[in-house]
């Protein structure tokens, strides 16, 4: 018995002769849930469809549950794509029992299953209604439910919650930690680091088809640089005395004349120490916030500016 | 095949489940039935057109013209009731018909009581079907001038139905070169009919003018212009010794096979669109991904196949079961309308060609299905599609076109290289096989058609799976030939 759901090891795939994917291994290990993060383009998608077999990889191999994705491992994979609708003439319990039967279920438990999740996600009266009558987030909801509704033992989404209003994301990600205290194995892929940051026991960044990080969530934020910042009365020696435990940049003074500085620690050095210091020298202090690193800036100092630049056009 | 079962099914019910496929299925006979009274209808409605001839020449042609016309009428109408009476009983059934006609010697009196000694008592209008009916009157006036009030509607002349204008006026005149003219005046410019009864009216008596002046007598005129030679068709392929006439029975499975030919062809066009349509709604729906991730791609080209086959297939069984209905209880009611129509039917049963039409069918559904599939994945939008599809209707229709030229001559050169072209065997070598082509070329023909489909199938599920991803679309196609006519130039 393998610990992975999924292993993927030195993929690569080109489209008319541009690299989408580079040489891409990482694991999603069971009852774990992993995020897969990047910014538009990084490779994502063509990623999880090569994990999936929907694309043939140019190289590298893939493994679900220990072995080449075939049709009984794929039963046991609940997908939810990036590219995403359902019928819109049907009615929500068929098209939930449509893909249930697909993955399996018999008829008889694909429909008890549709009404029970039907209800839990709080549409049980949309049950006989059209797709096409419902609201986007009610369909979207549909669709996740198809994903789920076999209750497979590793579940991959691919953006599920770009398209989804802030109440409606709140849910998925209830949905999502649900999954995960259930034992089963979550791989999500978004290029919005705060619901990485949130649910993730481990993440994997992409950038440009390359992976760039592979690893839990505060290794990633331990590869961020501490921040202090710091604010002092008139005249201090605020800057003398913390010069030597990190890089200085001043910002702007307060309207009383307190100085102000942003210092970034070096490595060894935490935002306790410059306290200590700054105590021990008798600086008058106005201000002491130490900077909560995030995976946004994690992944700025992984990725590098260029890449920042194009998530934020994109996002 | 689970899933490609699944998936059939959901194909088939979205189709089949529908008000819209049963109003579409209902429509047929519904159309059909107006299609067949609407002759009735068109005739029942027709106003009845007045004429009149004006003789100039002193030579009672108006008389002429109209003793003419009721003969005329006469004998086409006793030739209707012998064939329908014989039909219905024999020609017993026809004697008996005719004797009752004939009680009136000179007119079309007793038309229905004779069509009813023999059971058919409704078929009277349709004998009346597309004829149009004129009354030749007096003539109001007897010049053109004179007559031009009536003609335009603006003066009226007395008939049993009231005060009506009048429809045409014929001048017959001396001609110093033609002996006689015939002048025709009419508001009506499309109406030949009766233009057309009046021109052969006079054209057989100047004949026979012409003939009398020559010394021959009326009676003998009559019987020159009767002779014709005694033509009689015998099967080559009948066994030496064996000569019967080649009847309709023998012609009918040409005309069967033709017929199946186009409804073939019009069977694989529309549900070949079918699955276009439907693999465009997936694609434009964001749906195929889904499925790509839950089933195998073969499963779903499989699934679709079959649930859009099905589709036709119970359009067939239901008109095959409303033919066989028909045929079963209304068999006496076809022979006594057109025997030859019950024998075109009976024809159609016939195992050996609906066997044919089955393995055709399945082999152009299969290719041409395929193609439409794999257009309608590189495809969003309908619009995409049309740009893709003008090529391959080009490749639908050439069949039929050589089919519709080639109607008279079966067994011609282009019919034979047509059934060799894998695309088009289906409609073409079905349209063939009442012509008995050697079976050599039959199985070779057909060999290579299956072949093509497996071939049409493969490429069609690689181009299918680059669309479904999203990995080549309908401006791929047109990159490609654009770099395929760059290199031929």
């Amino acid at each position: 018995m393998t610990e992975y759901a999924l292993e993927v090891e030195g993929l690569s795939k080109t489209f008319g002769g541009k690299p989408a994917v580079q040489d891409v291994s990482f694991q999603a290990r069971k009852g774990e849930l992993t995020g897969f993060l990047g910014p538009n383009g990084a490779g994502k998608t063509t990623t999880l469809r090569m994990s999936l077999g929907v694309i043939v990889p140019d190289s590298g191999a893939v493994k679900l549950f220990g072995q080449a994705p075939n049709t009984k491992s794929m039963d046991r994979v609940g997908f939810l794509p990036e590219e995403r609708g359902v019928y819109r003439k049907m009615t929500a319990e068929a098209v939930i029992v449509f893909f249930a039967r697909l993955k399996g279920l018999s008829a008889g438990e694909a429909r008890r299953r549709a009404l029970v999740y039907l209800e839990r996600f709080g549409l049980k009266e949309a049950a006989t209604k059209k797709i096409k009558e419902l609201s986007k987030g009610m369909a979207q909801k549909i669709q996740i439910i198809s994903a789920i509704i076999h209750e497979p033992d590793f579940i991959i989404l691919d953006e599920p919650f770009s398209g989804l209003d802030p109440v409606n994301q709140a849910m998925l990600e209830q949905v999502i930690r649900e999954q995960a205290q259930a034992g089963r194995t979550v791989l999500f892929s978004t290029h919005v680091m705060e619901h990485a940051e949130r649910l993730c026991d481990r993440i994997v960044l992409m950038a440009r088809g390359r992976k760039v990080f592979d690893g839990r969530v505060d290794e990633a934020l331990a590869r961020v640089p501490r921040q202090v910042t710091l604010g002092a009365s008139a005249g201090s020696n605020l800057a003398e005395v913390v010069s030597p435990m990190g890089e200085i940049e001043t910002l702007a003074p307060d309207e009383d004349g307190s100085a102000n500085l942003l210092l970034t620690l070096k490595p060894g050095v935490d935002a306790q120490d410059v306290l200590r210091a700054c105590v021990q020298a008798g600086v008058p202090l106005t201000r002491f916030e130490p900077r909560r690193p995030h995976l946004h800036d994690a992944f700025v100092a992984l990725v590098g500016e260029d890449a920042v630049e194009t998530l934020r056009q994109e996002a | 095949m689970r899933a490609a079962y699944l998936i059939a099914r959901r194909e088939y019910l979205s189709y089949v489940a529908t008000w819209g496929f049963w109003l579409s299925l209902l429509a047929v006979p519904i159309f059909a039935t107006i299609g067949g009274v609407t002759p009735a209808l068109i005739q029942s409605s027709q106003p009845v057109r007045y004429f009149s001839v004006i003789d100039e020449t002193g030579q009672r042609l108006d008389q002429l013209v109209e003793q003419a016309r009721i003969e005329e009428r006469r004998a086409q109408v006793r030739g209707a009731i012998e064939m329908m009476a014989q039909g219905v009983g024999g020609d017993e059934a026809a004697e008996r018909a005719l004797a009752i006609f004939d009680e009136d010697p000179d007119g079309v009196s007793q038309t229905e009581a004779a069509l009813q000694s023999v059971g058919l008592s409704d078929a009277a209008s349709a004998l009346e079907a597309g004829r149009t009916k004129a009354v030749q009157v007096e003539p109001p006036a007897r010049t053109a001038d004179a007559l031009r009030p009536y003609l335009s509607g603006d003066q009226t002349i007395e008939t049993p139905e009231g005060p009506k204008p009048l429809f045409a006026a014929f001048f017959i005149r001396e001609h110093a070169e033609n002996g006689l003219e015939v002048v025709y005046l009419s508001t009506n410019l499309t109406n030949s009919d009766l233009r057309g009864d009046v021109r052969d009216i006079i054209r057989a008596h100047m004949r026979e003018q012409a003939l009398v002046s020559e010394g021959l007598d009326p009676d003998e005129i009559d019987a020159i212009l009767d002779i014709r030679p005694l033509v009689t068709s015998l099967d080559a392929r009948s066994e030496a010794g064996v000569e019967e006439e080649v009847t309709f029975a023998d012609r009918a499975p040409f005309f069967v096979a033709l017929g199946l030919a186009f409804i073939l062809w019009m069977a694989v066009f529309s549900v070949a669109n079918m699955l276009l349509t439907s693999m465009i709604e997936e694609k434009g729906g964001k749906i195929i991904e889904l499925l790509l991730s839950t089933a195998r791609l073969e499963d779903i080209l499989i699934g679709k196949l079959l649930g859009v086959a099905g589709v036709s297939v119970t359009l067939f069984a239901v008109w095959g079961g409303v033919g066989v209905l028909l045929s079963t209880l209304g068999g006496s009611a076809i022979a006594a309308l057109d025997p030859d129509l019950l024998e075109l039917l009976t024809s159609v049963f016939d195992p050996g060609l609906l066997l044919a039409g089955l393995f055709f069918f399945t082999c152009g559904y299969l290719m041409y299905g395929a193609i439409f599939l794999a257009m309608g994945s590189l495809c969003d939008t309908l619009q995409d599609a049309q740009t893709l599809m003008g090529p391959v209707i080009w490749i639908l229709m050439l069949p039929m076109l050589i089919i519709v030229f080639s109607i008279d001559a079966l067994d011609s050169m282009v019919i034979q290289i047509g059934s060799w072209v894998p695309l088009w065997t289906p409609f073409v070598m079905m349209a063939r096989l009442p012509t008995d082509p050697p079976l050599w070329e039959l199985l070779s023909a057909c060999a290579l058609m299956v072949v093509t489909t497996l071939i049409v199938l493969w490429g069609a599920a690689a181009v299918f799976r680059q669309g479904a991803l999203r990995q080549a679309n309908a401006d791929s196609v047109r990159k490609l030939l654009k770099m395929g006519g760059k290199k031929k130039a």
